[in-house]
């Protein structure tokens, strides 16, 4: 009796067949030039100043080395560079952002969503337009217009952490109004009659019934604002001079125009923005994937 | 007040509208302070000589006419000129239609790759996700690195062992593989979106639609073609217009990437150097109008097919 023993590529022969082959081998590309430029960018973060200045790129770093984080994080590096600061300046913007955008949005959806005016579709469909107008338009005369008001009532429209985030509820309400409109609409209307009813008023229902159904478009519609704030460039840039009152984004980007290159620097900058909201993703993609398709993340 | 008057303000109908009102009106009074007004205001300044000089005083700026649209119109970075010098208008108009057909080619690839089921397939979905939400910052740093001109820039060592090439190349420093580059990156990093599109739509299709078409005797190919493209088509068209706008509008990625060099300028980001380098404010608004009335005709076809159809 002689059973044919087979070997690992003789099972595998046996299993694949075109369709399977040409599965695998677009999924294996696909996972490497997606996963590749994250890999670099950890990676390189925890190269030596050596080690990434070298002929030849170090595709495994020998050693976990922290000379970036040293130079981002510890006063006594000769080219210290504040990022915590930075980290703190970015919280600062992105934490009111979401906040702010998601309790105006909340009242704002529930009218859409809920009661009957005049106007309301004009509305809803004028707010969705404007989510596609390009950011350059309005910065000009937002920085026009902010400069104004701003010598008149005294606050300065540079280096102001407060008129930044002003001006990043103009792009996180829009999209919050969306996200929440719709899912607020999936709410049976029955349940809320029923409140009504018992003698709760329209803002006793949505604090007691609208709201608690709601938590988990509200973490997402939360994050997404949070988000929108965390990565924005574009504003900052033109909002802020003074190295102080830098966000993330606007410091990296100065790291990386540094007359002296330090490409493992920006990269450790760069994981340490990037990796927060790459996690968030991988803990919570199912309730996150669905505001995706809904333009949680302009662009 | 007549009692008439007293009972339709009364009136449960008139009560629950003020009440929609009055929750709506901060939302409204954020978007139309902080959109509309600026909206129709940069239409204001790019009529005028808005520069660093008078911006404290900028309802008293001198009305120019079309002195900012004509000095667009005729800047040598604005108007085609010849194959090597596009100009801002055409790089634009060529870089979104490359990139957004780009993107959805690949995210309808991904969407197939995804809508079977394997293990681990929501690891592999979340793991496909990263590229659209990881901070453009960073996105864009690390392409630049691994596009590094020196020899230690990983695509220079891949081709230089290959024996593709002989020395390094400076890849975003290139004029044509530039544009060609940045519309590649567009694409790693947007085809997320079309994917999860495409694969709600794909999900929705009737599988019996496939059982008969294999009754029929039609094979793979034409299955695709008939049953999945067909069902695709509407979700296509949409997402192909909705990229178009917001690739149109997109200032971040090119600015982060080349700086607008190497014939990659964009009107975005002309409208920033003009804006904020030049500080010739009315000029850089007279070139956001001129970027919006080409989104406008986008946003019209839009409008006209994506949101009606929503509303049917």
């Amino acid at each position: 009796m002689s059973t044919e023993r087979k070997n690992f590529i003789g099972h595998l022969a046996d299993w694949i067949t075109w369709p399977r082959f040409i599965f695998a081998a677009t999924m294996i590309f696909f996972l490497t030039s997606i996963l590749f430029p994250f890999y670099w960018m950890v990676s390189s973060s925890f190269k030596t100043r050596a080690e990434i200045g070298g002929r030849e790129p170090v595709y495994i770093p020998s050693a976990i080395r922290l000379d970036a984080y040293d130079e981002l994080f510890n006063p006594d590096n000769p080219s210290y560079q504040k990022f915590g600061l930075n980290i703190i300046n970015t919280l600062k913007v992105s934490i009111p952002t979401a906040i702010i955008a998601v309790i105006l949005a909340i009242f704002g959806s529930y009218a859409i969503a809920r009661l009957r005016f005049k106007g309301k579709n004009a509305l809803l469909n004028g707010i969705l337009l404007v989510y596609l107008f390009p950011g350059v338009l309005l910065i000009i005369p937002l920085f026009a217009m902010l400069a104004q008001i701003g010598d008149r009532l005294g606050f300065d429209v540079q280096d102001n952490l407060g008129v930044l985030i002003f001006t990043y509820l103009a792009q996180t309400i829009p999209v919050a109004l969306y996200m929440l409109t719709n899912y607020f609409r999936t709410i049976p209307d029955e349940i809320e009659q029923a409140a009504l009813i018992d003698g709760c008023s329209r803002l006793g229902v949505i604090w007691r019934v609208t709201l608690p159904l709601s938590i988990p478009a509200l973490v997402s519609v939360s994050i997404y604002t949070f988000m929108i704030a965390w990565n924005e460039f574009l504003y900052a840039l033109v909002f802020l001079n003074d190295h102080a009152m830098f966000t993330m984004p606007i410091k990296i980007n100065t790291i990386f125009n540094d007359p002296s290159p330090r490409p493992h620097v920006v990269m450790a900058a760069s994981t340490i923005m990037t990796i927060p909201i790459v996690l968030l993703f991988l803990a919570l993609e199912r309730y996150l994937t669905e505001g995706l398709t809904a333009g949680g993340v302009k662009g | 007040m007549s009692l008439l008057t007293k009972q339709r303000w009364n009136s449960s109908r008139a009560r629950e509208a003020r009440l929609a009102w009055s929750l709506i009106s901060p939302t409204a009074l954020i978007v139309f302070g902080l959109i509309i007004f600026p909206a129709i205001f940069s239409i204001w300044v790019s009529f005028h000589d808005v520069g660093l000089h008078n911006l404290n005083d900028v309802f008293h700026a001198p009305f120019v006419g079309f002195e900012n649209y004509s000095k667009v119109f005729n800047d040598f970075a604005f108007k085609f000129q010849d194959v090597q010098n596009w100009g801002a208008a055409v790089t634009s108009v060529v870089y979104s239609f490359a990139s957004t057909i780009l993107t959805i080619a690949v995210g309808l690839i991904a969407s197939l790759l995804l809508n079977r089921p394997f293990r681990g397939r929501g690891l592999t979905r979340a793991i496909f996700l990263f590229p659209y939400v990881a901070p453009i910052v960073s996105v864009a740093f690390v392409w630049k690195w691994i596009l590094d001109p020196r020899p230690s820039g990983v695509l220079n060592d891949i081709l230089m062992r290959l024996g593709l090439i002989d020395a390094p190349q400076a890849y975003l420093a290139t004029r044509g593989l530039a544009l060609a580059l940045v519309i590649f990156i567009q694409a790693w990093r947007y085809f997320p979106f079309a994917m999860l599109m495409i694969l709600a739509r794909l999900q929705a299709i009737d599988n019996t639609l496939y059982e008969a078409a294999e009754v029929d005797g039609a094979n793979t190919i034409q299955k695709f073609k008939h049953i999945t493209l067909a069902e695709l088509r509407y979700v296509l068209g949409a997402i192909f217009l909705l990229r178009l706008m917001w690739t149109f509008n997109k200032f971040d990625d090119i600015y982060l990437l080349t700086g607008g060099g190497f014939g990659t300028r964009v009107l975005p980001v002309l409208t920033y150097q003009f804006s904020f380098q030049m500080f010739d404010f009315g000029r850089g608004a007279a070139t956001a109008m001129i970027l919006l009335m080409i989104v406008a005709v986008f946003m019209a076809f839009y409008v006209a097919i994506v949101m009606k159809k929503v509303e049917e």
